[in-house]
C-alpha cells in the first residue's frame, strides 16, 4: 500500500516536470501557455462566443463609450505622432539644445579634427558594460528572453571585434551572469582608467509593438518616457531621481559632456542607419539625454545604447539568432570607431 | 507514461561543447567530439574526401579544414564563425547514425550547456527542427539528473569543456535560481596544464590538442598513482618528461569554484531539505572522468556536514540517455503542439 502511495507520488512528480519542460519550449517558441487543445462543452463553447460578440460590439463603438481603456490608446496614440512631428530633421540632432557652445566645444568642433589628436592622447582603455547580470534579469520577452543576457552576449561579441585590432585593451564590467551593482561598475571604469564607457541596454515598450533605438548620455530628463526608463535602469542603484538634480546643475557644459554627445551621436547614426536596412520599421529616436546612474560616475566619454526593444516580439526573436547579435556588435563597433577616427586621413579614405 | 508507437523514433541528444551524443528508441548510440570542419578550398577538398569532418577525424585534419567548436561561443584559433551551421552539421550526422526509417517520425530532446540556452534557443531550435518532426531543448544538467530518476533532493554538477553547471532538483523544473553555470571547467584545465608545462619544459614543443589529450588520459587529483611521464619533441629529437605535478595542479585548479559554488547552492536552498541534498550529490560530465575527484569533492565539502558525492557511471551518454528518457516519458499531446 504504501509503495503504491510512493510510486503515485513519483507519477505525478513525473508529470508536472514533463508539464514544465513542454511549458517552458512553448515559451521558447513564443506560443502561449496550456495550449494544449482540449474538447471543450458545447455550453462553455456558447459563453466563450456570446461573451466575444459583445466585446467586438465594445470594440466597435469604443469611441462613442469614452472607456478608459480608449483613453490610454489615444494618448499613446497621440505621443507617438508628437515624437514622429518632433523627430528632428538632421537624424541625429539632440532633442536637448539647452547647454551653451563654450570656446572648448567650438575648438572641438573645428572639422575634421581627431579627438586622439587634439588632446595628443589615443583612446586605450575601452570598457564594455553589459547591463543588468544575476539576480537583476532586466526587462524579459514574451518568449523569456532576458536583457541581461543579450547584453552579455553582445558585448562579449563588441569585445571579440574591438580586440582584433590590437590597438585598444578592451574590458568588460562582467563578463559573466553576475550581479554587479550599479557603483561597482562604475568603480571597475575608474580603478581600470577607461577612456570611453559604453553600456548595452534593451528597451522594454509594454504600450507599443514597436522596435526603437536610441542612445543616451548623462543629464536631466529629454522627457517622461525617458525619466521613467532611468528610473528603471537606476533601480539598481540606492539613489533617487531627485539626488541628481544638482549634479545634473553642476556638470555644464563640460568635455566630458561634449565627448559623451559626439560618442553617443556616432553609435545612434550607425546602429540606426544600419538597422533600418534590415527592418524599415525601426524608429529613430535620436540621441538624448538622461540621469543614469552608470553614466554619472565615469569621468570619460560615456554612453549608454538600447540598441534593440524586447517587447517586440518579432525583434525578440531575432535577438534569440546569433547572426543578429552579431549585427548589433558590429553596428556598435562602427560607431565607436567612426568616433575615436574622425578625420584621421587614414580611416576616412577606407570608411569610402 | 511510454509512447510505444511504432511510427515515432525518439532520441535524446547532449549538445556538449567538448562531445556531443545521441542515444535513440531504436537502440542505436554514439557520440562524436563536437567539432565540425569544411574543407578549405577544392585541394583541401581533394585530401580530406569529404565536404565536411566530423570530431576526431576533424580535428586530426585541421590543416585543411576550416574548423568550428560551435558551442564554444564561436570558434577556436584556427577557426571561423560558422556556428550555427556547425549545430546543423552535428545533428543531422547524429540523427542519420540513430537510423530512422523512412516513414518514422523524430521527436527529439536536446540537452545544451544551460549557458547556451540563454541566448541561443531560437538558433538551436532552428538548427535541429530541420531534421526532426517535433522537439524540446533542455539544460544538460537537468536532461542527466532526469535519466537518472533525481527528481527530488539532489544536486547535480555537470562538468564539461567551456563550463560547469550546477543543477538542484527539487521535485519541479529547476528555475534560474535553481540553477549555476561557471566558467572553470575542462578548458580551464586545458589552459592551466598548457601553460604549467611551457613553464616548465620552455623547449620543448606542444600544442593545446596535445596538452588536451594528456589531460583526457593521466587527470587525477589528490594522491598520484605513478609517475605520469610523456613524450615531448626538444628540437625535433623525443624527449620523455615528467608531468605528474603539472597535471595533479591543472586538475586541482578547478576544484575551488566548484567547492565554493556547492557550498552556496546547498546553503541557500530550504535548510530543512539540505541533508538531503548533501546526501545526493552526483558528478556528471568529461570532469567527472577525473581521477579521484568524486571523493576529494566530498572530503572538501565535510565543512558543511558529511556529504555523499558520486559520479555518474557513463559520462559519455548520461545526458543523451536522460533526453531520451524524457522524450520517451513525454506524452504524444505534448509533442504535437509543438
Amino acid at each position: 500500500m504504501i509503495s503504491m502511495i510512493f510510486r503515485k507520488r513519483k507519477h505525478r512528480l513525473k508529470e508536472s516536470i514533463l508539464r514544465g519542460v513542454f511549458e517552458e519550449n512553448l515559451k521558447i517558441l513564443g506560443k502561449p501557455p496550456f495550449r494544449i487543445s482540449e474538447r471543450m462543452p458545447l455550453s462553455a463553447k456558447k459563453i466563450s462566443l456570446s461573451f466575444l460578440v459583445i466585446l467586438l460590439f465594445i470594440l466597435g463603438h469604443g469611441n462613442s463609450l469614452n472607456l478608459p481603456l480608449f483613453q490610454e490608446k489615444q494618448t499613446i496614440a497621440s505621443s507617438s505622432t508628437k515624437n514622429y512631428f518632433q523627430a528632428p530633421e538632421i537624424p541625429f540632432a539632440l532633442y536637448d539644445n539647452s547647454a551653451n557652445l563654450s570656446d572648448a566645444k567650438a575648438f572641438l568642433k573645428i572639422p575634421g579634427v581627431p579627438l586622439s589628436r587634439t588632446f595628443g592622447l589615443s583612446v586605450k582603455t575601452v570598457m564594455i558594460d553589459p547591463g543588468h547580470g544575476g539576480s537583476q534579469n532586466g526587462t524579459i520577452g514574451k518568449m523569456g528572453t532576458k536583457e541581461k543576457d543579450i547584453t552579455l552576449d553582445i558585448a562579449k561579441r563588441l569585445k571579440m571585434r574591438l580586440d582584433k585590432y590590437g590597438r585598444y585593451n578592451v574590458i568588460m564590467t562582467r563578463e559573466n551572469d553576475v550581479t554587479l551593482p550599479l557603483n561597482k561598475r562604475v568603480a571597475l571604469a575608474q580603478s581600470y582608467k577607461a577612456d570611453m564607457f559604453v553600456s548595452i541596454h534593451v528597451n522594454y515598450l509594454p504600450s507599443r509593438p514597436t522596435n526603437i533605438i536610441e542612445t543616451y548620455y548623462f543629464g536631466s530628463p529629454s522627457d517622461d518616457t525617458t525619466l521613467k526608463l532611468a528610473e528603471r535602469e537606476n533601480a539598481d542603484s540606492q539613489y533617487r531621481l531627485s539626488d541628481f538634480r544638482k549634479i545634473i546643475e553642476k556638470i555644464g557644459n563640460t568635455l566630458k559632456y561634449q565627448e559623451s554627445k559626439k560618442l553617443a551621436a556616432s553609435i545612434q547614426k550607425s546602429l540606426f542607419s544600419n538597422i533600418s536596412k534590415e527592418d524599415g520599421n525601426v524608429q529613430n529616436k535620436g540621441i538624448k539625454t538622461a540621469p543614469f546612474l552608470v553614466l554619472l560616475g565615469v569621468d570619460v566619454p560615456a554612453v549608454l545604447a538600447e540598441v534593440s526593444c524586447l517587447s517586440n516580439s518579432k525583434e525578440e526573436m531575432k535577438l534569440n539568432n546569433e547572426t543578429h547579435r552579431e549585427n548589433i556588435a558590429h553596428y556598435l563597433e562602427k560607431g565607436i570607431l567612426d568616433y575615436l577616427n574622425k578625420g584621421e586621413a587614414s580611416y576616412e579614405a577606407k570608411r569610402r | 507514461m511510454k509512447q510505444k508507437e511504432d511510427n515515432i523514433l525518439f532520441v535524446g541528444i547532449d549538445l556538449g561543447t567538448s562531445r556531443s551524443s545521441i542515444c535513440a528508441s531504436s537502440g542505436a548510440k554514439e557520440w562524436i567530439e563536437s567539432y565540425v570542419g569544411w574543407p578549405k578550398d577544392f585541394i583541401s577538398l581533394k585530401v580530406v574526401g569529404r565536404p565536411v569532418l566530423f570530431g576526431s577525424e576533424a580535428l586530426q585534419n585541421r590543416l585543411s579544414l576550416e574548423l568550428c567548436r560551435p558551442l564554444e561561443h564561436g570558434i577556436i584559433k584556427e577557426g571561423i564563425d560558422r556556428s550555427e551551421e556547425a549545430v546543423r552539421e552535428i545533428i543531422k550526422y547524429l540523427v542519420e547514425i540513430s537510423r530512422p526509417a523512412a516513414e518514422q517520425k523524430i521527436y527529439a530532446v536536446v540537452g545544451v550547456p544551460a549557458d547556451t540556452l540563454k541566448t541561443n534557443k531560437l538558433a538551436i531550435r532552428r538548427a535541429v527542427s530541420e531534421f526532426v518532426h517535433s522537439l524540446m531543448v533542455v539544460s544538460d544538467p537537468f536532461a542527466v539528473a532526469y535519466g537518472m530518476n533525481l527528481l527530488n533532493n539532489a544536486l547535480v554538477i555537470d562538468i564539461g569543456a567551456g563550463t560547469t553547471d550546477f543543477c538542484i532538483m527539487h521535485g519541479a523544473i529547476p528555475t534560474e535560481e535553481d540553477q549555476k553555470t561557471i566558467l572553470t571547467a575542462g578548458d580551464y584545465i586545458d589552459n592551466q596544464l598548457y601553460s604549467y608545462l611551457n613553464e616548465k619544459f620552455p623547449n620543448s614543443k606542444f600544442n593545446k590538442n596535445m596538452v588536451r589529450q594528456f589531460k583526457e588520459q593521466y587527470s587525477f587529483v589528490g594522491k598520484s598513482s605513478g609517475e605520469i611521464r610523456v613524450e615531448l619533441p626538444v628540437d625535433g629529437k623525443p624527449v620523455i618528461h615528467d608531468i605528474t605535478n603539472e597535471i595533479k595542479r591543472a586538475c586541482e585548479s578547478i576544484l575551488p569554484a566548484i567547492i565554493e559554488t556547492s557550498t552556496e547552492m546547498i546553503a541557500r536552498f530550504d535548510p530543512e531539505f539540505q541533508v538531503k541534498i548533501k546526501g545526493n550529490i552526483v558528478l556528471a560530465g568529461g570532469g567527472s572522468l577525473i581521477r579521484g575527484i568524486a571523493a576529494h569533492i566530498q572530503e572538501a565539502l565535510k565543512v558543511i556536514g558529511s556529504c555523499t558525492v558520486v559520479s555518474v557511471d557513463d559520462p559519455l551518454y548520461a545526458g543523451s540517455f536522460g533526453a531520451l528518457k524524457l522524450a520517451q516519458d513525454m506524452p504524444v499531446k505534448y509533442w504535437e503542439s509543438l
